[in-house]
């Protein structure tokens, strides 16, 4: 049945030309209506190599429906690699082509041996939201671009976690993870972000794995690589915020990359221990504030959802509500995703919910009993019914109006400690 | 004058629904009836009786050549008995959308003023399957009121006939559309004429008229004429001017009441079918 769709939190599958974007000299091409294109250009922080809102695209109308849009996606294509110097040349097709049916397939294949790479992403809205086009993007680098290396370089691992500009914090915490994982004797290898892009691309195939920090999402990216390139992959479901969750990480990750425990518990010891001082220094804070709650709920993706329910109840003894995953979670990972929720320490389990009805979601943040004031970590639409109920707020998922990310991360001992700042700089500011 | 009548002619493909149509539209001519016939159907072979030959250039080939700036006179071409004749015409055979394309087309009659106040009859002549929501354009918005299905006692003509029926009966609880009849055209199989009853009536329609088979049609058609333009004292051309006369006279119009799979096949199975199925002879 027909229903509207509340305060949705992502994008049609074309959103990943933020996932583009967000890769070093690399060029989205867009198959699809004029509007399409303006609608996804407005992500903050996208301008980086080229201009958010200038791209090549189609702008394809009735007479393409028609007659079908190759030719002008072929010449779209064709004076793209003219006028712009890139390194890399994605295609990405909206719901029309897709559904007229052109073979843009055919079209991007003839550019195979082409100077620069151009590769193709079916990224038309009814396959799914940008998630899912996030994950097309990284198949067609994969499936039309990458070749088996019979080269190995040791300890070389390619990193793969958050969605570019959908998180917030995604180049942040790129490089947060790149430091830890060096930090334990391996080179990280990521594409998102300054000076990676197409050199790294080439690194992947050589990579001794892949480690996957995210509950799903990249799942298939991980799954195609270890069957086309013969990587395996380390899929390490929680991003790790503060130092229960990231020293359970790198024990994990050098586990499987075979690292001497006695240098991962080195830095473990390193980290915790300024990240206990820095605790213990503050927790007159944490005993005597009394505007956190102890209760509080996730309104985010399965990605954050996930990481900072782990870390308000690991490292900061809160108690979770029930925490909602709004990213339209696939069905066959919610069950391996929501028992993630049941490991809480002290026994702890909390309550989830996969729903993307904004409505629904807000009704259930009234009508549960916070037991003071709610910590609701959110999008922005949380905001009003937040302030409604008195409670405390912090944006940390999309869409994101209340705060301004240039590197800024969640991530590992570091970026627990940023967590927790920005959480208790909401609770000082509040005016009792 | 009377009322415009909007008709739209489906059936399986091959069938003969343009040469139906087309011969269809000369008895009416003699009739004295203002027609339009508009082509649906990539093929763009549903006026070449009428035009003596494929004169026309299509509604989409003068779009993409000519830019959509285009004047009436330029798609629209007069034939036999004055008959206005357009053809909407297609993209090229796996590209583009075919069915939006009659959407576009059809949309450019209007605009360009096409339907104008002497007409007493269109035809829409649609591409065999209506395959999607492009092909069922003849009968939405209130175009078509009224459709006839061209069949014959072939197994595959009435599958399809009754998968059409599932359109109309989707399309007439919203829109006024309406069934007016199976126009059999014969392909001698045996008990056609009671099966093609049959058929209908379980349909919840009737069977209009049965055209019988003649070589003629073919002859008609290799010299690029209706047979009542080829040969107007035949026999068969007096079989097409009953056909209009049935149309004209036809005031029966349903909402198809579509039949089970399995109850068509136990219609086929009564009337001999399924046995014949492998030996039957054109």
């Amino acid at each position: 049945m027909a229903k509207l769709l509340d305060k949705q939190r992502y994008k049609c599958a074309l959103g990943a030309m933020q996932t583009v974007q967000a890769i070093d000299r690399a060029l989205p091409i867009l198959h699809s209506g004029p509007g399409c294109a303006q609608k996804l250009s407005e992500s903050i922080g996208s301008s980086g190599y080229f201009s958010p809102n200038i791209f090549p695209c189609t702008s394809i109308n009735e007479k393409d429906v028609v007659f079908g849009g190759v030719k002008k996606l072929n010449s779209t294509i064709e004076n793209a690699l003219k006028v712009i110097d890139a390194d890399l040349y994605v295609v990405l097709t909206g719901c029309i082509p897709e559904i007229v049916g052109d073979d843009s397939g055919e079209v991007v294949s003839r550019y195979a041996d082409n100077d620069k790479p151009v590769v193709y992403a079916p990224t038309a809205g009814f396959k799914g939201n940008n998630y899912k086009g996030h994950e097309q993007v990284v198949d067609a680098i994969i499936d039309q671009y990458l070749k088996k290396s019979d080269k190995r370089t040791k300890g070389l691992v390619n990193i793969w976690a958050d969605v570019p500009y959908q998180d917030l914090f995604w180049l942040g915490n790129l490089r947060e993870l790149e430091k830890l994982i060096s930090e334990i004797g391996l080179t990280p290898n990521t594409i998102f972000g300054y000076q990676r892009g197409i050199q790294n691309i080439n690194k992947i195939p050589e990579a001794e794995f892949n480690l996957l920090v995210s509950p799903w999402v990249g799942l298939s990216n991980m799954k195609k690589m270890e069957k086309k390139l013969g990587i395996p992959y380390l899929h390490y479901k929680t991003l790790p915020i503060g130092a229960t969750e990231t020293s359970k990480f790198l024990r994990e990750v050098g586990r499987f990359a075979e690292i001497d425990s006695e240098l991962v518990e080195s830095v473990i010891k390193k980290h915790e221990n300024y990240y206990y001082y820095l605790i213990e220094r503050y927790a007159d804070l944490f005993l005597e504030n009394r505007v956190i709650n102890k209760q509080f709920s996730l309104v985010s993706d399965a990605h954050y959802a996930l990481a900072i329910t782990k870390f308000l109840a690991n490292d900061l003894g809160l108690v979770p509500a029930k925490q909602f995953i709004v990213d339209d979670t696939p069905k066959k990972y919610q069950e391996e995703i929501s028992n993630e929720f049941k490991k809480l320490n002290y026994g702890i389990e909390a309550d989830v919910a996969f729903e993307t009805d904004g409505f629904k979601i807000h009704e259930e943040i009234k009508n549960h009993d916070y037991h003071g004031y709610p910590l609701i970590l959110g999008g922005y639409y949380e905001k009003e019914v937040t302030e409604q109920l008195k409670g405390n707020f912090l944006n940390i998922s999309y869409p994101v109006q209340d705060k301004v990310v240039f590197d800024d991360f969640y991530v590992g001992y570091t970026g627990g400690i940023r967590l927790i700042e920005d959480i208790y700089t909401v609770a000082v500011q509040r005016f009792n | 004058m009377s009322e415009l009548r909007q008709i739209a002619i489906y059936g399986k493909g091959g069938i003969g629904k343009s040469t139906t149509t087309q011969n269809l539209t000369a008895g009416l001519v003699e009739h004295g009836k203002k027609v339009m016939v508009v082509g649906c159907d990539p093929k763009a072979d549903s006026t070449r009786l009428l035009l003596g030959g494929l004169a026309q250039k299509t509604v989409l080939d003068t779009i993409r050549e000519e830019g959509e700036d285009v004047e009436l006179d330029r798609i629209l071409k007069e034939g036999y008995g004055g008959t206005k004749c357009v053809e909407s015409g297609g993209p090229e055979p796996g590209v583009g959308c075919a069915g939006r394309g009659i959407i576009t087309s059809i949309n450019m009659l209007e605009n360009l003023g096409a339907y104008t106040d002497d007409l007493d009859y269109v035809f829409y002549d649609v591409l065999g399957d209506v395959v999607c929501g492009g092909f069922a354009m003849p009968i939405r918005e209130g175009k078509a009121k009224e459709i006839y299905i061209v069949a014959s006692g072939e197994m595959m003509a009435l599958y399809a006939a009754n998968n059409i029926s599932k359109g109309i009966s989707r399309y007439a609880r919203t829109g006024g559309v309406r069934l007016g009849g199976i126009i059999c055209n014969s392909r001698n199989v045996d008990r056609e004429l009671d099966l093609l009853r049959a058929f209908a009536k379980e349909l919840g329609t009737k069977l209009l008229y049965f055209v019988p088979r003649d070589n003629i049609v073919q002859h008609a058609e290799i010299n690029k004429k209706t047979v009542i333009e080829y040969k107007p004292d035949s026999k068969q051309a007096q079989e097409y001017r009953n056909l209009a006369q049935a149309v004209i006279e036809n005031k029966d119009f349903v909402i198809p009441t579509p039949m089970t799979q399995e109850r068509l096949e136990e219609i086929l199975m009564e009337y001999g079918m399924m046995e014949l199925a492998d030996d039957y002879k054109i």
